[in-house]
């Protein structure tokens, strides 16, 4: 059990772990331990990365019958395969005998796997094939010994999430309001299909997964963090985090967030304007979202632009990139990037990787400045005092829209508080308190 | 005569092979030229037909015992 001070837990309250939470949670502050302990972390793997879905890779990323590639669902190793018969399963990466791992690449095509250590083999569906000797097994067939498996997967618009729940919300119940901004993505491919396929980057900063979720929709620090490169570039994106910005920040609920930059490309009313660039640089692009949306129906696609959500909690869509975080301690986090390319479109998907090479790629600007502050703010928050994080700007600001969601301005934290109601809810429920 | 060089063929069946490289890793694109019908094999596939023993090989020619079944 963690260590809280006599600040959050004076004797004689309810104790054990729910209690616990309720305490260092508190709708306008959150307790700094949240990011330190491992204690914490561990019951975290529990009762958020075990068992609620989690984003663990995109279908064109295995686009063969029989590809497969190493993922992730926090600490533990996924192995994403496609069967000749077309479905996607999620199995993990250790053998059924004594543990070795399967898989060594990060991806490749085989209809079966062979374990290097005793040579038990396995089909891409995680059932066992057989092993060698196998009199010492009584004989043939006689061991049902398989890979282990997610136990359930879902796709959405060909993004793969797992569960190691057996049981609870379906995936589209888990996406509720953020399958809209999925679908604003996909709208932007001409075919309406997004591709993987521009390999990925790994960023590994030594801070707690949550300082990286609730930064991804905190329209409070761009001006700050990213000024420089917002200069050098002479972009406006800068001022659509300001406080006149008429941008919101939006909590979808189940911990997702969003950053709507809708109103403010809308206002300035410029095509591909979200995206810095213009149509006469790619008209093939833009006659095939003519041909697909119509031309008012494509206007209105290319002034709004992509999405920029967290989808709790692991993804993140900004824009023309997307990470997905992996928690490895309570202290470290890697960040897998990639650029998103279109099917069927070579214009924009060029010009989308260009960006985030100079982005978050390894010499890139922005995720250098952000990981930067993740850094210094996980050696913060391993001081001892004033022990709270403050989540309450914009709090008494908030204003529920015509969807029911509670938004707030450009630069509020309401993300942050839909992020922790939803944390809370995750690490209480189902406890005895 | 002049047979290029990626089909294998004799009077009485002929395939073209070649590698393929549109999946996640390599592997062995096989094709019919009597059908059209692809198969592709990959390593561990093309390593067990390499151990196969020739009766388990002259099993499976058998024109019964896949292709031409009365019970399929
Ligand atoms: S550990 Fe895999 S075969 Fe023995
Ligand atoms: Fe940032």
């Amino acid at each position: 059990m963690t260590e809280v001070t006599d600040a959050v837990g004076p004797a004689g309250r309810p104790s054990g772990p729910a209690a616990r939470y309720d305490e260092l949670i508190q709708p306008r502050r959150v307790h700094g331990s949240l990011y330190t302990s491992p204690e914490i972390f561990a019951d975290e793997l529990q009762q958020i990365w075990y068992r609620t879905w989690v984003y663990v890779g995109h279908v064109s990323e295995i686009a063969e019958p029989n590809d497969y590639v190493r993922k992730s669902i926090g600490p533990q190793d996924v192995i994403m395969t496609r069967t000749a018969d077309g479905e996607v399963h999620l199995l993990l990466n250790r053998c059924a005998h004594r543990g070795n791992l399967v898989c060594e690449a990060d991806a490749g095509n085989s209809s079966s796997f062979r374990c290097p250590y005793h040579g038990w083999t396995y089909r891409n569906n995680g059932d066992m094939l057989g092993y060698p000797f196998h009199q010492g097994y009584g004989g043939r067939n006689k061991l049902e010994l398989g890979l282990g498996r997610v136990p359930r997967v879902g796709v959405y618009q060909g993004f793969v999430f797992g569960s190691f729940a057996e049981d609870g919300p379906t995936l589209e119940q888990h996406l509720g309001e953020a399958k809209g901004e999925i679908d604003r993505l996909v709208r932007l491919a001409p075919e309406g299909e997004i591709e993987l396929s521009a390999g990925f980057l790994k960023h590994r900063a030594r801070a707690n997964w949550k300082l990286l979720a609730e930064n991804e929709t905190d329209g409070y620090h761009p001006q700050f963090v990213h000024a420089s490169i917002f200069s050098v570039a002479e972009s406006g994106i800068g001022a659509l985090y300001g406080e006149k910005s008429t941008a919101v920040t939006r909590a979808l609920g189940n911990g997702h967030s969003e950053n709507d930059l809708r109103p403010e490309f809308r206002r300035l009313g410029v095509p591909l304007g979200w995206f810095g660039t213009t149509e006469e640089k790619v008209p093939n692009y833009v006659k095939a979202m003519r041909d697909r949306h119509g031309d008012s129906g494509a206007e209105e696609v290319l002034i709004e632009g992509a999405p920029h959500v967290m989808i709790f909690p692991n993804l993140f869509i900004a824009e023309i990139q997307l990470f997905a975080i992996q928690p490895l301690a309570a202290d470290l986090t890697v960040q897998h990037v990639t650029a998103v390319q279109f099917k069927s479109a070579p214009e924009m998907n060029k010009r989308m990787l260009q960006q985030c090479v100079g982005s978050v790629g390894p010499a890139g600007m922005l995720l250098a400045d952000d990981t930067e502050m993740y850094e210094r703010n996980q050696a913060g928050v391993a001081e001892l005092r004033p022990e709270w994080l403050d989540v309450r700007r914009g709090v008494d600001r908030e204003e529920i829209d015509e969807r029911g969601l509670t938004i707030g301005g450009a630069t509020d934290e309401t993300g942050m508080r839909g992020f922790w109601s939803h944390y809370k809810h995750l690490m209480t429920e189902g406890r005895v308190r | 005569m002049n047979i290029s060089p990626d089909i294998v063929g004799n009077e009485f069946a002929e395939v073209s092979i070649r590698i393929d490289d549109e999946a996640n890793s390599r592997r062995l694109r096989v094709e019919d030229l009597k059908t059209g019908r692809v198969r592709f094999l990959d390593a561990l596939e093309l390593e067990t037909i390499v151990w196969l023993p020739e009766g388990n090989l002259r099993r499976l020619l058998d024109p019964s015992s896949d292709r031409w079944r009365e019970d399929a």
